[in-house]
């Protein structure tokens, strides 16, 4: 029967060819399918390590300032999750921690997967969670807590949104903060819920990271910036910056820039320049802080000493250009001065002499005062270089002294009262503490270490230098030059009985359009000083700078905040006058 | 009516077989159904729900079968072929009114509604039409080729328009069910082939339901979008929602490789796979068993199709050969369009794979389908029938036609 022999036909021809058809499919192509389903089927999942909390001191107690708490992603399949039901009670509970369009991410063909609320706390994640809307997923993270608010903010940073830490301690010991992330691989059914299926499923633990332990005093760095607020709040200046640091040990005990910021708040910063800490990041001119360190060079090299004495004038002439002293009395000009009366009336004329001095020839500057004074600056202060402490830093400028520039001379003379130069708070601190310490250059620190089981272990790889750059005589002397500085305050009472305090002032011109703005509209003061029992080393150096754009802040401001300041930190650290 | 004998113990057994393979993968399976419908709709299926719906399938399908079989004479159902096609074309135009009207006793899933709802038990006529249409074509077309009127417009054409059309424009247009239009006109041309009808009209009649078949999908864009995923996993095109679903049958049945992952490793069971219980069962298989337990599969369908036609071929009694071929071709239907879309040899169709996929109604009709087949498997003769065969008939006719011609 023909007809039926045609059915026949079909149905061995119609399963002939999936036969075929099955054989090319499971035999021949087998291997890239494998692969193909290996790539959908394969869950990689992070196992987020729990990232070190952050320590400052409590007296000799560490106490800790930056703590972790679970945090949530929300997670959705516009595909399937409804959409108002996610929006709205997104916007009920967890407002602040959108971070989706709705009517935008809804209207992507084929989007499948999409973080609406990050860092969603687990109180608000619970509320979510019990909305019970269908295709919404959380993932667990990390979560940064600074129960200190503004306090240190600048010398902490934050956590941005991607588990990065951004600036401050978080942005530069970020690696030993983080830990390392494990790893989940797994074979997942649709949902992403790992299956015991796959031979090949992975799991590596996280390690968490470590805690770091700062120097930082919490108490002290919170009543440094209660001072400093006052500062900004009565005067011109729009910022202010400072650092207490221990000269004998190079740990800072205090640093702080204002205007600060919240960084478990960051986004609200408005201007980003409030996320950078201004004593390690920014190089500036010091101005005549400066001249300590020419001062110290001239003397530390015997070519002068205190009492040696130069004739001083208005103002001296450098390769053609005339540099004035700031000072213009009557009984200052053309005369006979030493050059602690220089460093006290903080003549440009006597710094520029010992940079004379330096040079071997009192008339003139010469290329060997020039290379004596650079080898000073560069190889021994290290100004102009990242001093090594554990934070983000900036470089600097320092001449070179055969830099083929006109008027080398006279940028030279501009160095020695920290103008046509460069330097970072964190430099110039460190560079004086030697100054002041017996003459020892020491690596600046602001962190202790890692804390495990109570224990604090010093960083690795953090390299610490001592290096006696000037002999202990040098730094005496420059010690009574700097107390010498401030003897009228001493009678006026500020400077308390039973302590020595020394100090130098700096008023920089600041560079406008190119130029040094002569108007004097436009000043960066800086006052950086010491503090001991009498006759004592120095326990404490402090070093303030304040500002504001377009406004004029002299050193003798910054004077004024270093007063406070110093008297400050006496009562607050305790330091005992001498005879006590 | 030759004498009764043994029945075809082939199909028999190739059935209990397919149904018994078809609860092992749903007992392997149903457990990762369940977890994927609990997570992606909140639904509270328990672990073992799906594979104690397919045993309550497979129990009623076999009591279905069992009935055809040896309960109910097929003499006894042919008298009750007229009111048997209207009664399931009421029930389809009825499921039709009150989906409109929006009755809640109509179930209705991704847009087309197709089940009745009652209770917990949902029921599709569809089935019922197939199983009716089958019935009286085999009986309709015995009548005309006593009567000599096959290929007759007013005797012939007429009512087969009528029947065949409301069949398919309920189905086909009012449940939109593509897959059910493919196997009640695979029914149609198999018995009208074997009914004898003129090949020019045969060949015309292929050539409007071509056509007719092409337009609308040209003119449907969601059945142009299936045709266009069709070709773009067919050319290595790029991925899309469209395409999702072949390709994941295609990975289904490519991971499988030569042996298969065995039972309970299927991981694209997990939800990668839409429908892997119903409509993609294959391809879960095909991963679960591989290319060895598909090949036995498709092989043990071939046997069982080829043994219906042996029984057709030894069927005398027109009536009963004509059912047989019809019960023929709704199978291979099913089976070869269910299985060339897995494998994208053609675009999805949703179309159950029988006896295997997860469903009671389209299990149930079928099995009593084939269990009229194994009833009539009782009555053939020993001798095929070559003598008394259509291309002589088809001769005669030829020569009737030729007359007509004459006259007109």
């Amino acid at each position: 029967m023909q007809r039926i022999r045609i059915l026949k036909y079909i149905t061995l021809g119609a399963f002939l060819i999936i036969a075929v058809r099955l054989f090319f499919i499971q035999i021949i192509e087998h291997d890239a399918w494998v692969a193909k389903a290996n790539e959908q089927h394969t869950m990689l999942e992070t196992i987020t390590a729990k990232r070190g909390e952050i320590y400052m001191m409590d007296g000799s107690e560490p106490v800790a300032v930056v703590l972790n708490q679970a945090v949530y992603q929300i997670i959705i399949d516009p595909a399937v999750t409804p959409k108002d039901d996610i929006k709205n009670t997104l916007e009920k509970y967890a407002k602040d921690y959108i971070t989706a369009d709705f009517d935008e991410i809804y209207a992507i063909e084929g989007l499948r997967y999409y973080i609406v609320a990050k860092n969603v706390p687990y109180s608000i994640a619970t509320e979510i969670a019990k909305q019970g809307i269908a295709n919404v997923w959380m993932k667990e993270g990390n979560g940064r807590v600074y129960p200190e608010g503004e306090v240190g903010s600048t010398v902490l940073g934050f956590v941005n949104s991607d588990g990065l830490g951004q600036y401050g301690i978080e942005g530069s010991l970020n690696n030993i903060l983080k830990g390392e992330d494990g790893l989940l691989k797994s074979i997942s059914d649709v949902n992403n819920v790992a299956l015991s299926i796959g031979k090949d499923n992975v799991k590596i633990e996280a390690e968490d990271g470590q805690d770091v332990v700062l120097s930082i005093d919490r108490g002290l760095e919170r009543g440094v910036e209660e001072v400093l607020a006052g500062a900004i709040n009565d005067t011109a200046a729009t910022n202010a910056a400072a650092l207490v640091m221990n000269p004998n040990t190079g740990e800072v005990v205090a640093m702080t820039s204002l205007p600060g910021y919240n960084p478990g708040d960051y986004g609200k910063v408005k201007d980003a320049s409030a996320y950078i800490n201004q004593v390690t990041e920014i190089a500036y001119e010091p101005a005549s802080i400066f001249k300590n360190f020419i001062f110290s060079a001239a003397i530390n090299e015997g070519k002068m000493t205190a009492d040696t004495t130069y004739f001083n004038t208005p103002f001296t002439e450098v390769d053609g250009n005339q540099i004035w002293n700031a000072e213009q009395r009557a009984i200052l000009n053309n005369q006979n001065l030493t050059m602690r009366d220089a460093l006290y009336w903080s003549l440009n004329v006597g710094s520029i002499q010992a940079l004379k001095f330096l040079g071997d020839n009192p008339d003139e500057i010469t290329a060997t005062g020039r290379e004596r004074m650079y080898d000073y600056y560069t190889n021994k202060f290290r100004l102009g270089h990242a001093t090594g402490i554990e934070l983000i830093e900036a470089e600097g400028f320092i001449w070179d002294p055969h830099a083929e520039i006109y008027g080398l001379n006279a940028a030279y003379a501009n160095m020695t009262f920290g103008q046509n130069l460069s330097a970072t708070m964190i430099q110039t601190a460190t560079a004086f503490s030697a100054v002041v310490n017996g003459g020892v250059w020491r690596t600046p620190s602001v962190v202790k270490g890692t804390l495990k089981d109570g224990t604090i272990t010093p960083l690795e790889n953090h390299e610490k230098i001592e290096d006696q750059i000037l002999s202990t005589e040098t730094s005496a002397t420059m010690r009574s030059l700097l107390i010498n500085n401030r003897s009228y305050k001493a009678r006026a009472g500020i400077d308390r009985a039973g302590y020595d305090v020394g100090g130098k002032s700096g008023t920089a011109q600041v560079v406008v359009n190119g130029a040094y703005d002569d108007s004097m509209s436009n000043l960066v003061g800086s006052y950086i000083g010491f503090v001991a029992p009498s006759g004592s080393m120095p326990e404490y150096v402090i070093m303030v700078k304040m500002w504001g754009e377009g406004q004029a802040l002299s050193g003798g401001e910054a004077q004024s905040l270093f007063d406070t300041l110093s008297n400050y930190v006496i009562d607050y650290l305790k330091i005992k006058p001498s005879g006590v | 009516m030759n004498r009764k004998h043994k029945s075809d113990l082939v199909i028999l057994f190739t059935t209990l077989g397919l149904m018994a393979l078809g609860l092992i993968v749903i007992y392997a399976i149903g457990p990762m159904r369940a977890n994927v419908l609990n997570n992606t709709y909140g639904t509270n299926y328990g672990a073992n729900d799906f594979f104690l719906g397919q045993l309550r399938s497979v129990v009623l399908a076999l009591i279905a079968f069992f009935v055809a079989f040896k309960v109910i004479p097929y003499k006894y159902i042919q008298k009750f072929a007229k009111p048997l096609i209207i009664f399931a074309l009421v029930l389809s135009g009825l499921l039709w009114v009150m989906s409109m009207a929006g009755s809640s006793l109509v179930k209705c899933e991704l847009g087309e509604c197709r089940w009745f709802q009652l209770g917990s038990v949902s029921f599709q006529p569809a089935e019922v039409l197939k199983l009716a249409l089958v019935v009286y074509l085999a009986d309709f077309l015995a009548r005309k080729r006593e009567e000599g009127k096959i290929g007759d417009f007013k005797e012939f054409w007429l009512p087969v328009i009528i029947v065949c059309g409301l069949s398919l424009g309920l189905v086909v247009v009012a449940q939109g069910d593509l897959g059910t239009g493919v196997a009640l006109i695979a029914i149609i041309f198999g018995m009208f082939l074997i009914a004898g009808v003129p090949s020019w009209q045969y060949l015309l009649m292929l050539a409007i339901v071509v056509t007719v078949a092409v337009g609308s999908v040209a003119m449907s864009s969601h059945r142009m979008e299936r045709v266009d995923a069709w070709v773009a996993t067919l050319t290595g095109g790029e991925s899309s929602d469209s395409t999702y679903h072949i390709e994941n049958a295609m990975l289904a049945i490519g991971t499988g490789g030569f042996a298969g992952v065995g039972i309970g490793n299927s991981v694209q069971a997990t939800g990668y796979l839409p429908e892997s219980i119903n409509d993609s069962v294959f391809a879960i298989m095909g991963e679960t068993f591989g290319f060895v337990g598909l090949f036995l599969v498709i092989g043990v369908f071939c046997i069982m199709l080829l043994r219906m036609l042996k029984v057709a071929n030894y069927t005398k009694d027109e009536t009963n050969r004509f059912l047989v071929i019809g019960v023929f071709s709704w199978t291979l239907a099913q089976v070869i369009v269910n299985i060339m879309a897995m494998t994208s040899l053609v675009p999805v169709t949703g179309i159950t794979l029988p006896l295997l996929s997860y469903g009671g109604t389209s299990m149930l009709f079928i099995a009593f389908g084939i269990g009229l087949v194994c009833q009539l498997s009782c009555y053939t003769s020993r001798e095929g029938i070559k003598h008394e065969n259509i291309s002589s008939r088809g001769r005669q006719r030829g020569s009737h036609y030729s007359s007509r011609r004459r006259h007109s």
